[in-house]
């Protein structure tokens, strides 16, 4: 209020903004404040009077509340970490990988497991038949740790390990694995994920129910506080968020709430907060709204130093500070025209350095399409190494600071975050929300509008809704083998439980499971020890499982978010008609089933389509995540769908979908169509189309065009039996 | 021939008595359709199938969002199957989107019954009427019995209409509350009440158990104050927790006892003649609408009387009569039902 009187009183501005309206007047631009998809309305002009009652603007780098970097003299003297996550299937394989990277430039290593580890199954287990090696490393005991960690010194090297549902049996591994190679775990450095409580949210790559995963969180913490002083227990993700459609906002505010629910959960295990929040690590997207993701780091590093200060009174200033890693956005890669990918990163890459981040991954711009090969994981290296070393823009700590904008959109970002903030703590807390299913609607909500507007074309992707390209040129890509590399490692599974001292092995079991149901003692303690006895990552997450159970979710799916956003479009009311034209002549609307299979938990593709195939008057069926071909198969037939939809992301189609087509034909229902949608590369169309796939749809199809489509193979199928 | 016409040949009665999944799948579809081919065909199959019942338990279960019915389904479904039985669900869904497609999540939330062999989920759409999803879920529950599913669970969301549609087509009627909900006793409709055989409290584990053991007490004794359904069944009030799987046992032999006492001197097919009697009264008056509202004449005679109701100059149920008298007009011929 105050600041729109002060410039309304100034002749100057008063002159600007008659200029301004008549340039709109002229270019025939009638919008004058650009709302951003947070809410944030953003003006054509700021000025001094948009600093009018911000707060962090006195403040200096390396000062609380740190609005301007961690450190007093930021990359001047220390320049962020170039961490590029990769995992390549198995560990011979990563290790020649990481190693290369180290010699090429790369200074710190981030480690990318399979989904399959990730949900704490070993690589013979039934249900992970498509799953080994994709996505990442498989690991199944310390001696493949070993291996990936092959002439590595780990007391130099910062080991960065993206884990959160098997963080038990992985974080010990590792430490077995440094002391096996001489290295005692306190000096280790590096960062363990160990962020459960997005996996609730987002990325559902959970095992155990929230409670007792807090329970496993909390014992991290504790452990590396006693033994690891050099390492982070944890980091605190955001990043899935936004992959999954978060605006900045709610990624903002959800990771800080997740934030202060860790430090309780520490806190009520007995230890003080000086003890373990300086070593809490926070990870964050790097999307395409440059000053919005600049000003969100700047945003996040003053909240959270608010917050702790206020909350929990450290006595130590760095439990004040948050240092984070970001990764620029993968949602923001297209599989169409990827070579615009190299410099939707470049400009991603540079928001993350100029809002202060201690380290970077930055993608390859192949990985909509695959896992990147080594030429495209080099540019991805390439593009921090010529910013870092060409550009001097090390040579000035926050470059921004001052800015009307980005110091009036960190004030907003602060603001608006702090409503959502308010709104968790209300609800008693991250885990009593995480459990109402509070945070997930109003991300899916968020992810579904975003979906509409694309398809609208009201957000523009060059390449993709505008600028096409009339012919892809194919990419070289990375094709995986997937029965060899699970061949390969079942085997060496099978010499480690052949060598291995059996009864050491259910005794440390049995001991883990004890400390599980007791409720004292500490589980990594005990794991570290089942992980030296060799016992492996499925034993031991089925030993906390026979005390913890596996958490099964009950997702909700909101309707009529996506309806909405096309009130009154020509094109939806022909899709809804179109519908209406089959109920009547069919006696029931098109019935589609919408499925994931394998391990693989990113569900928000297979959410919206669900909700959005709703939306336009089809029956949708959803089936649960983690399901094998075979169920996909049944619940298919049992529920008589006209479609099979499904959702892949990383790469299991080329096992999982021939399956299911084995699977239907054998039980005499290959009259159910069956279509793919998700990350699946050019090259593996045909394969999929000769195994009987009606149709295929990349990302950057929209939802529209993919209902068209499949009313168009419904429609053929009909006239076929007709004739 | 479509693809449903020929789905409807596929219909085998002696393959769907087998048990096969498969053509009891189709044959639920059969009756879900709308289009009055498949009704007849449907009807035909229905006429077909041998009726058996007397094995069955028909258990309707109501509770409002979010109580916890699918996952005490899940839990509870797997200790029936346990027991020996084989079980089918049904959803009886009143709500419907705005465009009228429906999200059918419901395997989703019974991820352990999903993939039992001897467990049959159906989620079914929502309709355009209670009738129709009323119709076509008595219809179900007949042709799952046929294929051999000796228990049958419908479920459904406790709003509007539902409860006394589902009780009206089942043997036994389980209301499910919240911890906590006998604070706000007043506030559940006496009427859902007075259908239920049996309350199940839900989540009565960790933080929750004190307060659902008041709920229950509460519970218990104003249900002493209703007429009870059955003269020797006062209805029991129960805890359980799906999560720490605790009083799934005692409801199951809650629900064992209630069937003996019922089937006494067949009071049970007592039951079931009187429901079918009902039935036929439901699907006259739902026909009887039907053909009203399809009649050409009475369409027009309805646009010309809407204004004359909504602006106050002619009274509701003044309206009502002069819509009737013309159809009744129209109907002065045969019986549209006498074909």
């Amino acid at each position: 209020m105050n600041q729109a009187f002060d410039a309304d009183a100034d002749p100057a501005m008063a002159k600007w903004r008659r200029q301004a309206a008549a340039e709109r007047v002229r270019c025939g631009v009638d919008n004058q404040v650009w709302m951003t998809p947070e809410g944030i309305p953003v003006k054509p002009v700021y000025t001094a009077a948009d600093l009018d009652g911000i707060a962090h603007l006195e403040s200096l780098p390396g000062q609380p509340p740190f609005t301007r970097g961690t450190t007093a003299t930021m990359y001047s003297t220390r320049p962020w970490t170039i961490r590029q996550y990769a995992g390549f299937s198995t560990a011979e394989e990563s290790n020649a990988f990481y190693r290369d990277c180290l010699a090429a430039g790369q200074t710190g290593l981030s480690i990318a497991f399979d989904l399959a580890t990730h949900r704490g199954y070993d690589s013979d287990h039934p249900r992970v038949e498509g799953d080994v090696g994709k996505a990442g490393v498989a690991i199944d005991s310390v001696e493949d740790m070993n291996l990936l960690f092959d002439q590595i010194p780990l007391d130099r090297m910062s080991v960065s390990m993206t884990m959160n549902g098997a963080v038990l049996p992985v974080m010990a591994m590792f430490i077995v694995a440094a002391q096996e190679q001489g290295v005692d775990q306190s000096a280790l450095s590096g960062t363990l994920q160990n962020d459960i409580l997005k996996e609730f949210m987002v990325r559902n790559t959970y095992i155990y129910p929230p409670r007792p995963s807090m329970r496993i969180v909390s014992d991290i913490i504790a452990y590396s506080a006693g033994h690891m002083p050099r390492f982070n227990p944890m980091s605190i993700s955001g990043y899935h968020m936004q992959e999954a459609g978060a605006t900045v906002v709610q990624e903002l505010a959800y990771t800080l709430a997740d934030g202060i629910e860790y430090v309780r959960a520490a806190l009520s295990h007995g230890l003080q907060v000086d003890q373990f929040a300086p070593r809490l690590s926070f990870f964050f997207a790097t999307g395409m709204n440059f000053f919005m993701e600049i000003a969100k780091l700047r945003a996040a590093r003053t909240l959270w130093a608010d917050l702790m200060d206020e909350h929990f009174s450290p006595e130590n200033p760095d439990s004040l500070r948050l240092r984070t890693h970001c990764q620029t956005s993968g949602v923001s890669l297209t599989s169409l025209d990827p070579y615009n990918n190299i410099v939707r990163t470049t400009i991603e890459a540079l928001a993350a350095v100029l809002g202060g981040t201690q380290s970077l991954h930055t993608n390859s711009f192949d990985e909509a399409l695959a896992l990147p090969t080594e030429q495209s994981a080099r540019i991805a290296r390439n593009t921090q190494l010529i910013l870092s070393h060409e550009t001097g823009i090390r040579n000035v700590v926050d470059p921004l600071a001052g800015s009307y904008y980005v110091e009036s959109l960190t004030g907003s970002l602060i603001r608006e975050a702090r409503v959502l903030i308010d709104e968790i703590e209300e609800a008693g807390g991250m885990t009593a929300a995480i459990e109402a299913g509070l945070p997930k609607l109003r991300i899916e909500e968020a992810s579904v509008l975003r979906q509409a507007r694309v398809d609208q074309e009201q957000e523009v992707i060059v390449g993709v809704n505008r600028y096409p390209l009339e012919r892809e040129t194919p990419v070289d890509i990375r094709i995986l083998d997937n029965h060899a590399i699970r061949k390969a490692q079942v085997g060496r599974l099978e010499r480690v439980r052949k060598s291995r001292d059996k009864r050491a092995v259910t005794r440390s079991l049995d001991a883990l499971a004890e400390v599980a149901a007791s409720g004292s003692g500490n589980l990594l303690e005990s794991a570290v020890a089942a992980a030296r006895a060799r016992a492996t990552v499925g034993e031991i997450s089925d030993a906390l499982a026979s005390v913890f159970q596996r958490y099964r979710a009950e997702p909700g799916v909101l309707g009529g978010v996506y309806g909405r956003a096309y009130e009154g479009r020509e094109e939806f009311r022909v899709i809804q008609e179109r519908v209406m034209a089959f109920a009547r002549s069919e006696g029931r609307r098109p019935r589609i089933l919408v499925v994931k299979l394998g391990q693989d938990g990113h569900d928000r593709g297979a959410r919206t389509i669900a909700t959005a195939f709703a939306d336009m008057g089809f029956d949708v069926d959803i089936g649960p995540l983690f399901q094998t071909p075979e169920e996909a198969v049944s619940q298919a037939i049992e529920n008589d769908v006209h479609i099979l939809g499904i959702s892949s992301q990383v790469a299991g189609h080329r096992t999982l979908v021939p399956a299911v087509m084995a699977g239907l034909k054998e039980r005499g229902s290959d009259d159910i169509k069956v279509v793919c949608g998700g990350v699946i590369p050019q090259d593996d169309y045909a394969y999929l189309y000769a195994r009987g796939v009606s149709a295929i749809f990349g990302p950057g199809t929209s939802v529209p065009e993919a209902a068209l489509q499949i009313l168009d193979i419904l429609e053929s199928d009909r006239v076929q039996e007709h004739a | 021939m479509s693809r449903d016409q020929a789905s409807v040949r596929m219909v085998d009665v002696a393959r769907l008595e087998s048990g096969c999944r498969k053509t009891l799948a189709k044959a639920l579809t059969l009756v879900e359709s709308t289009r009055p081919d498949h009704r007849e065909e449907a009807e035909r199959l229905l006429g077909a199938v041998e009726k058996n019942p007397d094995h069955s338990i028909r258990i309707g279960l109501t509770g409002v969002p979010g109580v916890g019915k699918s996952t005490l389904i899940d839990v509870f479904g797997g200790h029936i199957i346990n027991q020996g039985h084989r079980l089918a669900v049904l959803a009886v869904d009143p709500t419907s989107s705005l465009s009228g497609g429906s999200i059918l999540g419901d395997k989703t939330r019974m991820p352990g019954l999903a993939v039992n062999p001897h467990a049959f989920i159906r989620p079914t759409p929502a309709g355009e009427s209670l009738g129709g999803v009323a119709r076509r879920t008595r219809d179900a529950i007949v042709l799952c019995e046929a294929a051999g599913y000796d228990v049958i669970i419908v479920e459904t969301v406790g709003i509007g209409q539902s409860e006394a549609l589902v009780s009206n087509m089942t043997d036994l009627f389980m209301l499910m509350l919240l911890p906590g909900a006998g604070d706000t006793l007043q506030g559940i409709k006496r009427g859902v009440m007075e259908l239920a055989d049996m309350v199940v409290i839900s989540k009565a584990d960790g933080a929750m158990q004190a307060c659902a053991r008041l709920s229950a007490a509460e519970i218990s004794h104003a249900i002493r104050l209703i007429q009870p359904r059955h003269e020797d069944w006062i209805p029991p009030v129960l805890m359980v927790s799906a999560t720490e799987q605790s009083g799934i046992e005692r409801l199951w032999q809650l629900v064992c006892r209630f069937r003996k006492q019922v089937r006494r001197d067949g009071r049970l097919s007592e039951v079931r003649c009187r429901q079918a009697w009902e039935w036929m009264w439901t699907e006259t008056r739902q026909q009887l609408l039907d053909h009203l509202k399809a009649d050409e004449a009475v369409r027009r005679r309805m646009d010309s009387l809407k204004s004359r109701v909504l602006s106050g100059d002619l009274s509701p149920s003044a309206a009502a009569s002069m819509l009737v008298a013309q159809f009744r007009k129209q109907a002065d011929g045969p019986c549209p039902g006498d074909s």
